[in-house]
């Protein structure tokens, strides 16, 4: 077995190599929030009590894809990619997300929405791993002249970016997975699977009243704005944000009592009319099968390149 | 912090989806079916809680609320934490898809316990609910933090880093939920406490859901 190899770098060369990295995404964070925001005012007038998962007027491949076959597919396909290890593999999985995205012609800010909501997590792996995986014999260790406690494991490094990289092709995924078809489109399809009819339900209601309530929540924040409250880190803020969420659930709940009412004064019984009828074609299988044979080769040519 | 995609071990995310599937199907159970949409409706708020930024010093950290849900829900929040992680993830990749169903054991389960830690000690006054409320918030967080921490040591030595961070990460996340689990429990007491009755959504009979 080959010795943990040592290289061993000036202090300020091994701080750049931290620090870089760490630079690098703060600034890219920075600028997709600034992007995502920019795009955000444009329609900033949006009513968001009407749920956004529901532009399907494209007839891109991902649109006309039947929905069971397209919800097991890319589901299975995203097990695929998550049990891959190495590297190559996962970027070449990034690859096939991206031709995805193209060929969905999804929302390039949603897209980057979703990065930035990874963003955070993914960071914490790529600094945190490098220092922190042991050395193995056979490891590259960049180590500072005369400095022993800390070390900068390229093996750790790797293993960070074989993670973002399946983070990343498994997230771009979900925008020609999710946005293609209406929300009651691709639950019913989740229904017709084998999921419970009434999970279903439950995120159709929960969707639509979430943006009720963040609406509410928005009213509520502004009004308390408007009487002088700003957030600190203190006591106060706290009892403040408390009562704030408190009386978001009284009120949730309240009006949760009417709509309830409201529905069964309609006849609901536990369950809604299916809201689409489902075809399954024979290019909807092809489709099926050549995505999942992309997976397979993905995960053959990642435990070959081992 | 939820668990994105493609961080654990294969084994891990398919055994944490049979787990909490079948969490989940005993809460469904203990949920009468004509009572879901009201759970639906609070999934919803408690989704839009959890959106909440509260200052901490130079930075800010969300509220994760495990024990608020449990402490109103009792069983059904488990019901209520697994579709609010699924929205979580559909709608703004908050955890990933395959990683769905360790999330919902990271946060549904303490949530249950905190449940019946709540019920099981709040007694009377409003003072008491609210210290109970407190830990239980506390609690909730607590476990959430280490569950967050055992699963992400399943991915081998390597992976002990980063446990241990994200485990120091959440300390001043339980401070700080806890303060506001009890200020929003005294909040609740005084201004509705029919809330804070066992499990509000299974009212009277327990009848056996449709499903």
């Amino acid at each position: 077995m080959p010795e943990v190899i040592l290289v061993v770098l000036p202090a300020w060369q091994f701080a750049a190599l931290l620090l870089a990295p760490l630079a690098i995404l703060v600034a890219a964070a920075a600028g997709l929030r600034r992007l995502v925001r920019r795009r955000g005012a444009q329609h900033e007038d949006k009513d968001w009590s009407v749920p956004p998962l529901a532009d399907a007027a494209g007839t891109t491949l991902f649109h006309r894809w039947d929905i069971r076959c397209k919800l097991l597919t890319l589901i299975a396909y995203s097990f695929l990619v998550a049990s891959l290890s190495r590297v190559a593999p996962a970027l070449a999985a990034v690859a096939v997300s991206i031709l995805a995205l193209v060929l969905a012609r999804s929302s390039w800010a949603r897209v980057l929405m979703r990065l930035l909501a990874i963003t955070g997590f993914l960071a914490m792996f790529l600094v945190v791993m490098p220092l922190t995986a042991p050395a193995h014999p056979g490891d590259t260790v960049l180590v500072i002249d005369g400095v022993d406690w800390i070390g900068f494991n390229l093996r750790g490094l790797t293993k960070a970016l074989a993670i973002v990289a399946k983070a990343t092709a498994i997230a771009l995924l979900m925008e020609p997975l999710l946005t293609t078809a209406p929300l009651p489109v691709t639950l019913h399809g989740l229904t017709k699977l084998g999921a419970p009819d009434m999970a279903g339900q439950m995120v159709l209601l929960s969707h639509r009243y979430l943006h009720v309530f963040r609406h509410e929540a928005e009213r509520m924040a502004a009004g308390m704005r408007v009487r002088g409250f700003r957030k600190r880190t203190d006591l106060e803020t706290l009892r403040a944000v408390a009562n704030f969420l408190g009386m978001l659930f009284v009120r949730s709940f309240e009006r949760t009592e009417r709509v309830f009412d409201a529905m069964r004064a309609r006849g609901y019984r536990g369950r809604f009319p299916a809201p689409a009828e489902l075809r399954m074609r024979k290019t909807d299988l092809a489709l099926a099968f050549a995505w999942l044979a992309i997976g397979a080769a993905l995960v053959v040519y990642d435990r070959l390149s081992g | 912090m939820h668990i994105s995609d493609g961080v654990l071990p294969i084994s891990v995310t398919v055994g944490g989806y049979a787990a909490s599937a079948a969490i989940a199907a005993w809460s469904a159970h203990r949920t009468r079916s004509e009572e879901l949409p009201k759970v639906a409706v609070v999934t919803a708020a408690f989704f839009v809680a959890s959106l909440i930024q509260v200052p901490f010093g130079p930075t800010s950290v969300h509220l994760l609320i495990p024990g608020l849900a449990g402490a109103l829900l009792g069983a059904s929040a488990f019901l209520a934490i697994g579709l609010g992680l699924l929205l979580q993830s559909m709608l703004f990749q908050f955890g990933g898809l395959t990683a769905l169903g360790a999330n919902a054991l990271m946060m549904g389960v303490p949530a249950l316990l905190c449940g019946v830690f709540f019920q099981r000690f709040k007694g009377r006054t409003r003072r008491r609910q609210a210290i109970i409320g407190g830990l239980a918030g506390a609690l909730g967080t607590a476990l959430a933090a280490l569950v967050l921490a055992l699963l992400l040591a399943t991915g081998g030595e390597d992976f002990f880093g980063v446990a241990k961070i994200a485990l120091a990460a959440h300390v001043p996340v339980v401070v700080i939920e806890g303060l506001v689990s009890a200020f929003t429990i005294g909040f609740l007491a005084k201004v509705k406490p029919a809330l804070l009755e066992p499990a509000f959504v299974q009212s009277e009979k327990a009848a056996p859901c449709l499903r």
